[in-house]
């Protein structure tokens, strides 16, 4: 396998993709419920609901953190190792990229650090008005990025002149079900998640007996809202998805003739690729199913106080924010899987797609990148688990007094 | 359409090169004007306002390059990747030592992320220069222009770093670390001039770089001397502030004009699709970058979420 370059650089995608996609959704999935929160909170005054903002949005920092590290090498990962797409698919597939990464991430990013850094010098008007570009931005992003991969999965709205792709309709390449249908379904996806992880978190807290500023109180009722809701969203969306598969792309026959390329696709069928693919898609299903239930279980207990007291039905919910999270990775496996071997369906194969390199170069760069992430990845999650245990008073945008919690050295004063 | 292209993309660059250099500069002068555990934190505080709203400069001149000037990406990711796959691996350990410093009260754990913003900044700037040089040269290594020019570069990006220190390092230290920097500014100019000079006579001995315009090169080269002579005076740690942008916005603008890079006419649609969406962002973008800079004005003091 190490002398291949091809798969490892397919590995390597799959495996850092998987994982900026695991802190994307949590970005996603928080940025409306803390937003909504600090417009109450700005609303009323209430500064216990403030306190609950800076609880989430502690969370949220630390996370956005591992999902900005993971982005940027996203970025320069396909630019590196997937060369082939970028020559033949630049005008096209890289456009809506190009967009993203200067109409949403150059704002985003910009307007965070505003919000981070305004706390205590701007109005409370405009450090709301930063956190609305900020999520406002980050579904923008979420949309371009996948304007780009629907584009791979159902190419149209171009033209084939000397073996590069040029646009010829914008409006075709937006409105492509598979980007747009996408965005419903990942979008949704990514809120039920992050209501879940609201939901967990507040049942630990809850379980313990501890809710200073009834940050869970307010929090597991969100999460049992939305959770009898969004498996409803989620389900259709990902319905409708269905409605592009098997069915050749609008330019199918540019590059390759219909037949060549259906021929292609069968010679390539019933290997590794398609069983990861079904498994996916079950796994993904399974997940649904079971999540399915516990909105419903959830709002039957709440008239009784099972929300707040019973700690036998507290202490099950902190671990299933799992399941949302396998349910994403596997819906990715089940999606990216299912095009192979195309990287653009029809047009070009993944393996036409990848730079040349040596096989040395293949293999340094998965593994620095791959243990890279590892460890990043996993010191992020033992962050958010240990800031989401220690509470509204101590996580890292808490009011604190001047230097507590620093380490213990001689102190300067200022 | 192609040229306000190009002229977007040399943007972007440039305006990375001046911001960032500001913070990845103070990061490679850490071991230097940081030393006790005051000062360190004062450093980091000092970089974390201004990183996330630097970087952003280059995911977009990426973005650019990816969507507007592909046969520009594909020359030269085949001919740089070594030293592209370097920058990647620098940038992301230097935002983890930024992102993680503050999380936890332990001096093993800053410590060990405290040097990860010192590697991450030597990477990035040597890294810089490496691309830098195979811009101009076509090639990732060529004789003794390569490793001279890649001095000169760190040698801007370090002296763009103490500009910025002299400028927002706190003086809870009672001023040592600031001060620090601003005799560095004169000093680092030296040097970066001795590099400049003799990069650019490596340029002329055969391997070097060969400017599709010499005299645009020259006047170029000019003004980088001429900003550099001037911050080796007195007024030096005064006037390192814009000096020291126009130093570091040099490379960049030499490549644009100079480099001997792959030109292809922007098929129509794209462009316009491109410049339609963007157009009306334009103001947002500016007025968040406008706004953080002003706001941040005043020299990191408080406790924040980085430092
Ligand atoms: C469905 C959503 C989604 C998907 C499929 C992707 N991303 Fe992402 N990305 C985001 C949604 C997102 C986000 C929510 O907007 C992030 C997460 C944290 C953040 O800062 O923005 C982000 C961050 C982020 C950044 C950091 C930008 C910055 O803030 O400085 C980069 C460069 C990328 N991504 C690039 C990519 C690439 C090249 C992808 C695929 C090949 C990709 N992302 C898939
Ligand atoms: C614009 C966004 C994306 C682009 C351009 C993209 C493109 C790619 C590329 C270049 C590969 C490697 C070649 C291949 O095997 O097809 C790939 C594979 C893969 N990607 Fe994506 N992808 C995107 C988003 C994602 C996300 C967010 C995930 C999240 C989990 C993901 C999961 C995977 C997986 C699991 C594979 C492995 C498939 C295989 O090797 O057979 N992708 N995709
Ligand atoms: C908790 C539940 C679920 C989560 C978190 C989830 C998440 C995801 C994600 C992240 C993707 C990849 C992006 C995309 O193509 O949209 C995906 C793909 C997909 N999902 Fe789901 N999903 C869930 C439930 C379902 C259900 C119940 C269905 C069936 C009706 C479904 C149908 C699909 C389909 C058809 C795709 C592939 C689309 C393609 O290949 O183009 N999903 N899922």
């Amino acid at each position: 396998m190490l002398e291949d370059p091809l798969l490892l650089a397919r590995l390597q995608f799959a495996l850092t993709a998987a994982t900026h996609y695991t802190f994307v959704a949590l970005t996603l999935g928080l940025g409306p419920y803390i937003l909504v929160s600090q417009l109450v909170a700005t609303l009323r005054g209430d500064r216990d609901r403030m306190r609950s903002v800076r609880f989430w949005g502690g969370l949220y920092l630390v996370n956005y953190g591992m999902g900005v590290l993971s982005g940027l090498v996203m970025e320069l990962q396909l630019a590196l190792n997937w060369n082939g797409l970028h020559e033949m698919f630049g005008y096209t597939f890289a456009a809506p990229l190009a967009l993203e990464t200067m109409t949403a991430f150059f704002v985003e990013s910009t307007f965070l650090g505003l919000w981070v850094f305004g706390w205590d010098r701007m109005g409370r008007w405009a450090h709301l008005f930063c956190f609305l570009v900020v999520t406002a931005t980050a579904y923008m992003s979420a949309w371009w990025v996948l304007v780009s991969n629907g584009f791979l999965r159902n190419p149209s709205g171009f033209e084939m002149v000397d073996g590069e792709a040029h646009l010829t309709d914008p409006v075709a390449l937006m409105a492509n079900p598979a980007s747009s249908l996408t965005f419903g379904h990942v979008v949704t996806s990514a809120l039920l998640l992050g209501a879940l992880v609201v939901g967990a978190v507040s049942a630990h807290h809850l379980f313990r007996g501890h809710d200073p500023y009834g940050t869970f109180r307010r929090g597991i009722r969100f999460c049992t809202v939305l959770m009898c809701v969004m498996p409803m969203v989620v389900v259709s969306f990902g319905g409708a998805q269905f409605s592009y598969f098997d069915t050749a792309p609008p330019t199918s026959g540019l590059t390759y003739t219909t037949e060549e390329a259906e021929a292609m696709t069968e010679a390539a069928g019933g290997g590794l690729a398609s069983a990861m693919s079904q498994a996916g898609s079950v796994t993904m299903m399974l997940m649904w199913t079971l999540l399915f239930f516990l909105g419903p279980v959830m709002a039957l207990v709440w008239p009784f106080g099972g929300l707040d007291r019973w700690r036998w039905f507290l202490a099950p919910l902190v671990v299933t924010p799992v399941m949302p999270y396998i349910a994403s990775v596997a819906g990715w496996v089940f999606r990216e899987t299912d095009r192979q071997p195309w990287m653009v369906t029809h047009h070009l194969t993944t393996a036409d797609a990848m730079t040349p390199m040596p096989a040395g170069a293949a293999v340094a760069s998965f593994s620095f990148f791959t243990a890279a992430f590892a460890a990043l990845a996993a010191i992020t999650l033992w962050l958010l688990v240990r800031f989401a245990r220690l509470g509204p008073d101590l996580g890292p945008l808490a009011e604190r007094g001047p230097e507590q919690e620093e380490p213990a050295a001689p102190r300067l004063t200022f | 359409m192609d040229i306000f292209s190009a002229l977007l993309l040399t943007a972007f660059v440039v305006g990375y090169l001046v911001l960032a250099g500001a913070d990845v500069g103070l990061g490679l002068l850490m071991p230097r004007v940081a030393r006790s555990t005051g000062q360190r934190r004062s450093a980091l505080a000092a970089i974390a306002p201004y990183f996330l709203a630097s970087e952003v400069w280059l995911v977009a001149a990426l973005g650019v390059l990816a969507g507007l000037f592909p046969s520009v990406e594909h020359h030269v990711v085949g001919r740089l990747w070594p030293a592209l796959a370097a920058l990647a691996l620098a940038w992301l350990i230097r935002d983890a030592g930024l992102w993680l410093w503050r999380r936890v009260p332990s001096a093993r754990w800053r410590a060990v992320w405290e040097g990860a913003v010192i590697a991450g900044s030597w990477g990035l700037a040597l890294s810089w220069g490496l691309i830098l040089a195979g811009l101009l040269t076509g090639v990732l290594w060529s004789g003794l222009f390569t490793p001279l020019c890649t001095a000169a570069v760190v040698a801007l990006f370090a002296l763009r770093g103490a500009s910025f220190g002299a400028d927002r390092l706190a003086a809870d230290d009672g001023g040592q670390a600031a001060d620090a920097c601003g005799e560095l500014t004169r000093i680092l100019s030296r040097w970066a001039m001795a590099a400049v000079v003799l990069a650019a006579a490596a340029a002329v001995l055969p391997g070097g770089p060969r400017p599709e315009d010499p005299l645009v090169a020259g006047a170029v080269m000019l003004l980088l001397l001429g900003s550099l002579m001037v911050t080796t005076g007195v007024y030096g740690p005064m006037i390192s502030r814009v000096t020291s942008a126009m130093a570091i916005a040099a490379p960049g603008i030499l490549v644009a004009l100079v480099a001997d890079l792959p030109s292809a006419a922007i098929p129509g649609v794209t462009g316009t699709f491109v410049w339609a969406t963007l157009v009306p962002t334009v103001p947002v973008m500016l007025l968040g970058q406008v706004w953080l800079h002003r706001m941040t004005r005043r020299s990191a003091g408080a406790v924040t979420f980085f430092a």
